[in-house]
């Protein structure tokens, strides 16, 4: 006992309850039990649930981080149960020895610790997030699909995704607006339009670039920073927004304007034109109506940014400018060689 | 005297100007000479990056360079610019390709890109160079009495793979600074979250909505003010304000603050000189 009293303590667990056939709201339960050096948080509810309280419901399987059914809120941030040790949150708690343990946010509350993931898997076949052949039916058999290394690397860490959701549970836009893609989504899309197996990115493309999709994304980079596998998800991301610009020259969309709004500016003043990024990312009338208001203040306070022809270019300008287009050129003629 | 490369932020030359105003007022008092950097461009704000990768690896490659041209660090008092020019660095250090094709054209203005200037915030300066204990010391008329909600804002945290000071879970950077100034700093949940700025134009209710959290938050700590480092918060979060507590329906108002703003009372500047005046928010 002596040399393994200090590898031992009794830890607080804080664990959203939620009834809905009886509870109105929420509310949290605390179970204190004892806790050894190394156990997961999972492997604490599973005792809670064993041996103090057989009623705390989560969802969990493979206990080895690879079939992300326990995603949860640990202290606030969503990660999985089976991956996080106890010893690792006592210093992130809040209340001191009180672990606060939660279900993922954005998602409907089922029981307890227990979310519905059917939004998710809807808006996976929304914008049908699957291969779909290249390969006409009657010709399939016919001959392998060779991958080439470069291509895999390019979707080689998205699908490390385990679909625990946790990115969706952090990500800042689809807590405001439940109608939003969502990241781990997005990560999908990415990783199927640039599959060459794939024959039906315009379809994908044309579902995100819509109302709620790929440009209501506000780079937190929550999503990237909490995803329990490290996948650089705003890549992905950003990855769709090219994709969408570049390739197939979706630039009809008030996200699109928006961006290329920084590529029209820097060659002509080598600074964002801001006074009007308003009117070419939504147009006069939005801007009136939504904006007005506010310019009156502004204007009051003397921040309205410059009208164009007022906002001093960077020094240098012109050879910066030649520069600038120096870079079209290769880009041109890299297109080109690609052809 | 430290010398340092002072990046120009757009936001900074025209809605924010009281940013770099209080900056160059008391830069001398903390030892401190902020060279600005007149040639320098826009970074791309966030966008650049995927609407024009190679443009977007120029523009940077040449603003860093024109700092190491002279020596010394590239600062920015703007989160975006922080991690935007930060991106680029990395893509750039990581390819001796693009490296070559971009010191290609850098060339006609005699610039290369070498990777030898550091990119850097204001707020990591005053921890990193100036220390606390440095500014404990100069510090004038102590922020005592001030419940001060700091606001970090994402792109001085995250991804971390970039910034990597602050813990993104936990940052204590501007909370530190707080202390130093003789302020109470207020602990709350919104501290790293997201003002919703690069959205504000696209998805204006999404974004409110997400200022309207934090804001919300911080007036229900009762703090006085709320600090950031960041430019494009500080528009969200005072500029914004009034629209996103309307449609969140909070009653209470709350003033915002800039980084160079705290620093500057903290330093004996008056609202005025500071141009605290200019927000909207008073």
């Amino acid at each position: 006992m002596g040399e393994h009293k200090e590898e031992m303590r009794d830890v607080t667990f804080r664990i959203t309850r939620f009834n809905p056939q009886v509870d109105n709201k929420p509310y949290f339960d605390d179970y204190t039990i004892p806790v050894e050096k190394g156990i997961t948080v999972l492997r604490a509810l599973n005792y809670i649930k064993e041996h103090v309280d057989a009623t705390v419901t989560f969802r969990a399987f493979c206990q080895a981080g690879i079939c992300g059914s326990c995603g949860m809120r640990i202290n606030g941030i969503s990660k999985l149960a089976c991956t996080t040790q106890v010893w690792d949150e006592l210093p992130r708690c809040r209340v001191p020895n009180v672990v606060k343990v939660e279900p993922l946010r954005n998602m409907p509350l089922v029981k307890d610790l227990i979310v519905d993931m059917d939004p998710m898997v809807d808006k996976m076949k929304h914008y049908a997030n699957w291969v779909e052949s290249v390969m006409p039916e009657e010709r399939m058999g016919e001959k392998e699909f060779l991958i080439a290394e470069e291509e895999f690397q390019q979707y080689d860490k998205a699908t490390d995704c385990i679909l625990c959701a946790s990115c969706m549970s952090e990500c800042s836009i689809l807590r405001a607006n439940k109608e939003y893609v969502g990241p781990a989504i997005l990560l999908k899309s990415q990783r199927m339009n640039v599959d060459s197996r794939d024959g039906i990115h315009d379809k994908r493309m044309a579902a995100l670039v819509k109302d709620h999709g790929v440009w209501d994304c506000t780079h937190c980079y929550r999503c990237q920073e909490t995803c329990v596998k490290s996948i650089p998800i705003m890549d992905a991301i950003h990855g769709v927004r090219e994709d969408a610009l570049v390739s197939r020259g979706v630039k009809d969309t008030s996200g699109a304007k928006h961006a290329e709004a920084f590529m029209e500016d820097l060659p002509k003043k080598g600074k964002l034109v801001e006074a009007t990024l308003p009117i070419r990312t939504n147009g006069m009338v939005w801007t009136l109506k939504n904006l007005l208001p506010m310019a009156f203040k502004m204007i009051i306070k003397r921040r309205t940014p410059p009208p164009p022809p007022l906002v001093k270019p960077a020094k240098g300008l012109k050879k910066f400018r030649e520069e600038f287009n120096e870079m079209s050129e290769h880009i041109k003629r890299d297109r080109k060689e690609n052809q | 005297m430290k010398r340092y490369a002072y990046y120009l932020s757009c936001i900074n030359e025209s809605m924010t100007k009281e940013v770099d105003r209080s900056l160059e007022l008391w830069q001398k008092d903390l030892e401190l000479d902020f060279v600005k950097l007149h040639e320098s461009t826009c970074c791309g704000g966030s966008n650049l990056d995927y609407v024009s990768p190679k443009h977007f690896a120029l523009v940077n490659a040449r603003n860093i360079a024109l700092a190491e041209k002279l020596g010394l660090d590239l600062v920015t008092s703007c989160n975006t610019c922080l991690l935007t020019i930060r991106s680029a660095k990395k893509k750039l250090d990581e390819s001796p390709e693009l490296r070559e094709e971009v010191n290609g054209i850098l060339s006609r203005e005699s610039l290369e890109y070498k990777g030898t200037s550091d990119v850097r915030h204001l707020l990591w300066v005053l921890n990193e160079d100036v220390g606390l204990d440095t500014i404990r010391g100069k510090v004038k008329v102590p922020l005592t009495n001030y419940r001060i909600a700091p606001f970090y804002g994402c792109h001085i945290l995250r991804p971390s793979t970039i910034l990597g000071k602050d813990n993104p879970l936990e940052p204590s950077s501007l909370d530190s600074l707080i202390e130093a100034l003789g302020g109470k700093t207020i602990a709350y949940e919104h501290k790293n979250k997201c003002c919703g700025f690069h959205t504000l134009l696209v998805a204006e209710e999404e974004s409110l909505d997400v200022a309207a959290e934090a804001l919300g938050e911080a007036i229900d700590t009762k703090a006085d003010f709320i600090v950031t480092p960041c430019p494009l918060c500080h528009t969200v979060l005072d500029g914004y304000q009034a629209k996103a507590r309307k449609q969140a329906n909070i009653k209470q108002s709350i003033p915002v603050f800039h980084l160079s703003e705290m620093v500057g009372l903290a330093l004996g500047y008056t609202p005025r000189q500071l141009g605290i005046k200019r927000h909207i928010v008073t």
